[in-house]
């Protein structure tokens, strides 16, 4: 499914992924964890292409395919879904749109044909049903004026939409109430099919009573450093980042 | 003065025809004129070193190696101008009722004297290259919609200049009291060709008219023209410009409120490839109390492309009640296009409302990445953050097979250009 393979990425200039090393098969949910700095993010942006992170060393493979080869839009096409932590409002582009646009942009690459206007509706009102988002929300433009935990919502209703093989979840908790993480959680949850992976970013354990990871990886100085089941998990919920060493508890504090 | 501009008043001076008294008027001004016309505020940001250079005036224009594009399903009185030469022959038209087109060099002595009493009627004198076009003027039509009539029909008149030729044509066109018309003016050119193209409208009380201008010069042609409107009494304007850039390329637009009661609603849409000139002028003479204008100007400027808006009202004393609105919008598609935007309002009135703004947008590249990680194309996603305010003017256009063909073409156009 991916394997990554020693990557090393900068932005500016300034090194953030230092040699990070990860394998995800299919059906698999991975949480990375870690302190702040630690690239986590960055990993995200990296994976889906964004201009301004240049990868310096290593490979990339999705369904192996060479990643790093392929244009954003390209690699979202196969298959790659990057839920944001801080989704993009754009006013003027009403999410109908938005969300009609990528879907048939996908099946166009699948050779299907695209969707009519009808049957687009159709799947784009089930999908935003199961997020717990009102009808009108399709109408509003692209996370316009949207809270904080609609915009989460609209990015796991565009990860149902698009049912994508890889889900990267870039803190899809974060500034989350309990409902409204249990919505998110329940609509990942209702996407794992067996063969979907997910990538789960997040800083806090809490998510992950909510979506069961198979691994969990602690991601620190831009490597993985340590990992291990579920239960790792809870261990940094305990004691923090410390056994990483000083400098990192600290920037957790 | 230029040595181009000492070669128009020397090729004017030799044309002995019905105009000659009309040519001899703007010889006069032209003569007076200072160039270089670099420290003149009309010309601040638009260079004319291309018409410089351009030291010899083509004793023989060529015709155009082009054809009039096909509008979508529009059906069309046709006028087709290639290079001077009018291809259509204008007596073989069946013209619907209250219809009348003249061509200036088959004119009557009845049609020359109106023609005479129209000419340089509407359009200020200050227009310089209107003067080079009085001056030159190698042919012109003269249309008149007899008062009352309703001419469904659009009428079409093309300009087509190419391999180097000069094309200097005029339109007349009287809309008589409660008349309607569509009128669309077209131009395309290439290949160093100059064309002064400049119209002239009379709306008469109550009359309507739809008027379209369409300056498609492109790459080394030259375009500097211009079209003035006087409105009257509770007539209405309806006008849409599309600019291309060009090497120079340039349009002015007056309109003058003569009765009260009239409105002008005025959309203009430029799109600059790289490294384009596109120069647009407009000035609102409200004269008259009472009247309604509302303009929009909109633009996408590409790499090292440089737009210029002048875009003036000017609400005399007595011109109480004016409801005047103007805004320009601009997208820059690089960090070497260029705006210069000016809007102006000049009120001597104390009961009017008016509003004027413009605005400088670039691209949103977080918009533009987070639309690529769902999968859209870059094309796409490039029309559907930055081509809406187009869109928007568009779809005001009445005319539904004008607005759908100038949809793709423009769609078609910012599609080409690129974004650095």
């Amino acid at each position: 499914m991916l394997s990554i393979d020693n990557l090393h990425a900068s932005v500016e200039d300034k090194t953030i992924i230092k040699g990070l090393n990860l394998e995800v098969k299919p059906g698999e949910v991975h949480a990375i964890m870690g302190p702040n700095g630690a690239g986590k993010s960055t990993l995200g942006y990296v994976l889906s292409g964004r201009e301004g992170y240049e990868v310096n060393e290593g490979a990339v493979k999705l369904n192996g395919k060479d990643l790093l080869e392929l244009e954003v839009e390209e690699r979202a096409r196969e298959g790659l879904f990057l839920a944001f932590q801080y989704p993009v409002e754009i006013p003027g582009v009403s999410n109908m749109e938005f969300l009609k646009e990528s879907v048939n942009a996908l099946r166009e690459h699948r050779g299907e044909e695209p969707l009519t206007a009808a049957e687009f509706l159709k799947k784009a009102k089930a999908a935003c049903k199961q997020v717990n988002l009102p009808l009108d929300f399709l109408k509003r433009g692209v996370n316009e004026g949207f809270s904080g935990g609609e915009k989460k919502r609209n990015e796991i209703m565009q990860m149902i939409l698009l049912e994508p093989s890889l889900c990267i979840l870039d803190e899809s908790d974060s500034g989350l109430d309990v409902d409204a993480l249990q919505v998110v959680a329940d609509g990942v949850n209702s996407q794992r099919d067996g063969q979907r992976s997910f990538i789960v970013v997040t800083h806090y354990q809490r998510l992950l009573d909510y979506i069961k990871p198979d691994f969990v990886h602690i991601l620190a100085d831009g490597k993985i450093v340590k990992s291990g089941d579920a239960s790792l998990a809870l261990e940094v919920e305990k004691s923090g980042y410390a056994f990483l060493g000083k400098a990192y508890e600290e920037a957790d504090a | 003065m230029s040595q181009w501009l000492s070669e128009v008043i020397a090729t004017a001076q030799t044309h002995q025809d019905w105009l000659a008294p009309h040519r001899q008027a703007a010889l006069a001004e032209l003569e007076k004129v200072r160039w270089p016309l670099r420290k003149v505020e009309d010309w601040r940001f638009t260079p004319l070193i291309p018409v410089e250079k351009r030291s010899v005036l083509l004793a023989k224009p060529e015709n155009s190696t082009f054809s009039a594009p096909k509008i979508g399903e529009l059906s069309a009185i046709e006028l087709v101008f290639s290079g001077n030469e009018l291809l259509t022959d204008v007596s073989a038209l069946a013209l619907p009722e209250g219809l009348e087109i003249v061509r200036f060099s088959t004119a009557t002595a009845q049609q020359q004297t109106a023609i005479e009493s129209l000419l340089s009627d509407v359009k200020p004198a200050k227009h310089l290259f209107g003067q080079v076009n009085d001056a030159l003027l190698a042919d012109g039509l003269y249309i008149r919609v007899a008062a009352g009539k309703t001419i469904d029909t659009p009428i079409r008149i093309s300009q087509l200049a190419s391999n180097e030729g000069d094309q200097h044509l005029r339109v007349l066109m009287q809309v008589e009291a409660g008349a309607r018309a569509t009128v669309l003016e077209d131009g395309y050119g290439d290949a160093s060709s100059v064309n002064t193209a400049f119209s002239e409208y009379v709306l008469e009380s109550e009359a309507h008219l739809e008027h379209y201008r369409f300056a498609m010069f492109t790459q080394q042609a030259m375009h500097v023209g211009g079209c003035h409107f006087k409105v009257a009494e509770k007539a209405q304007l309806n006008s849409t410009l599309i600019g291309y850039g060009s090497q120079l390329s340039r349009l002015d637009v007056d309109v003058i409120y003569t009765g009260e009661f009239a409105n002008a609603n005025i959309n203009a849409i430029y799109l600059l490839a790289e490294g384009e000139l596109f120069d647009l002028h407009t000035t609102i003479e409200h004269a008259v109390p009472n009247c309604t204008t509302e303009e929009n100007a909109r633009g996408i400027v590409g790499d090292r492309a440089k737009a210029v808006f002048n875009g003036r009202i000017h609400i005399h004393r007595d011109a109480q009640k004016t409801l005047a609105e103007l805004n320009n919008r601009n997208l820059l598609l690089s960090r070497r296009a260029v705006i210069n935007t000016k809007p102006e309002l000049e009120i001597y009135a104390d009961d009017v409302k008016c509003a004027h703004g413009a605005t400088v947008a670039e691209i949103d590249d977080t918009a533009l990445y987070y639309l690529l990680t769902r999968g859209i194309s870059r094309s796409q996603a490039l029309i559907m953050l930055n081509f809406g305010f187009i869109q928007e003017l568009i779809n005001q256009i009445p005319n539904e097979d004008i607005a759908g063909w100038l949809l793709n073409q423009l769609h078609d156009r910012f599609v080409g250009m690129e974004v650095k």
